[in-house]
């Protein structure tokens, strides 16, 4: 009898134990890199050249980027592509014959998915660079010549 | 030198209780062996004491003190009016824990958990200037420029390919 009640009082610090571990862990998982997450990455492939001056209405929200930063009269939407990025998984993406895009999530934290990119022609890598994308950024990849003009990879993360 | 009853009876209780000191005792002793009077009214306190314990420890072990306790405890403290933060301070501590063999696991516990945790939080990460975007680019064949707009926040890696790979890849 008097150990069931004694049983009883340990029982209740117990749940206060394991009350604070809890708190303990959930403190610690919001701190910790969401390492198990995947990140939406949309990639717009662009073909940019100074034949016409048409721009892809679909490009309309990246016009003014554009616009500011280089002095092609055309942008035309060749490809688009919402990426769903695991950690240490390559996600290939071919864009002219050839010529390819490697894209892989190397590290993810709250305010920046760390990105690994390759774009590789005829077995060489033209481009090796990691960079940080947050959200509200854009990475523009460009230079390879595309038909008439030149071919830009737009990389926006979307969490 | 033989006592009489009546100077032992004096020391006779104090004897039964081990209240007596060593004279007194060999005292006692000495008068028991040849008094069959003094020797039956031990045995009647003897007797006395084993008719009154049996009961009484049964009485003990089917009343459980400990609850009683606890209940007066637990109506102190409902009478005790507390703020919630003392309520909260109460609730979340677990110094009584300490006194008891328990503290020996939560001390494990607490190294493990604080191991992994200082492997997490005192991880070395990469210090980046403020607003790099770019930690490193490189390129086996053409050159290539990088540069970065806040606003619109933009970072554009640029690649001017040789004329005579333009040649092939056009």
């Amino acid at each position: 009898m008097a150990v069931r009640k004694s049983g009883g009082r340990t029982d209740d610090y117990m749940k206060r134990i394991g009350f604070l571990l809890v708190a303990f862990i959930v403190f610690s998982s919001l701190s910790l890199p969401t390492a198990s997450a995947q990140v939406p990455v949309r990639m717009r492939i662009i073909q940019a050249s100074n034949v016409g001056r048409n721009i892809d209405p679909s490009l309309n929200d990246v016009h003014r980027e554009l616009g500011s930063l280089f002095s092609f009269t055309s942008y035309r939407l060749l490809r688009e592509e919402n990426l769903r990025l695991s950690p240490n998984q390559p996600v290939t993406i071919t864009a002219h014959p050839g010529r390819f895009m490697e894209v892989t999530l190397v590290e993810l934290k709250r305010e920046a998915a760390k990105l690994k990119i390759r774009v590789v022609r005829e077995g060489k890598d033209i481009l090796d660079t990691q960079v940080r994308l947050s959200p509200g950024r854009t990475v523009l990849i460009g230079g390879p010549r595309h038909g008439e003009g030149v071919v830009i990879y737009a990389l926006s993360a979307r969490y | 030198m033989k006592n009489s009853c009546s100077s032992v009876s004096t020391v006779l209780e104090k004897y039964f209780d081990q209240e007596v000191t060593g004279e007194e005792k060999f005292l006692v002793e000495g008068h028991l062996q040849d008094c069959p009077a003094c020797r039956d009214a031990l045995k009647s306190m003897e007797d006395l004491r084993t008719l009154m314990k049996v009961p009484v420890e049964e009485a003990v072990q089917k009343e459980d003190f400990p609850w009683v306790w606890q209940k007066i405890e637990r109506e102190i403290r409902l009478q005790e009016k507390r703020t919630w933060w003392q309520s909260l301070r109460s609730w979340l501590d677990v110094t009584p824990l300490f006194r008891r063999k328990v503290w020996i696991p939560a001390v494990a516990t607490a190294v493990v958990l604080l191991f992994f945790s200082t492997q997490t939080i005192f991880k070395k990460t990469p210090s980046y200037p403020d607003g790099s975007v770019v930690e490193y680019v490189q390129s086996q064949t053409d050159n290539v420029m990088v540069y970065q707009l806040e606003d619109p926040k933009v970072t554009v890696i640029w690649l001017f390919e040789s004329p005579e790979e333009e040649r092939t890849t056009t």
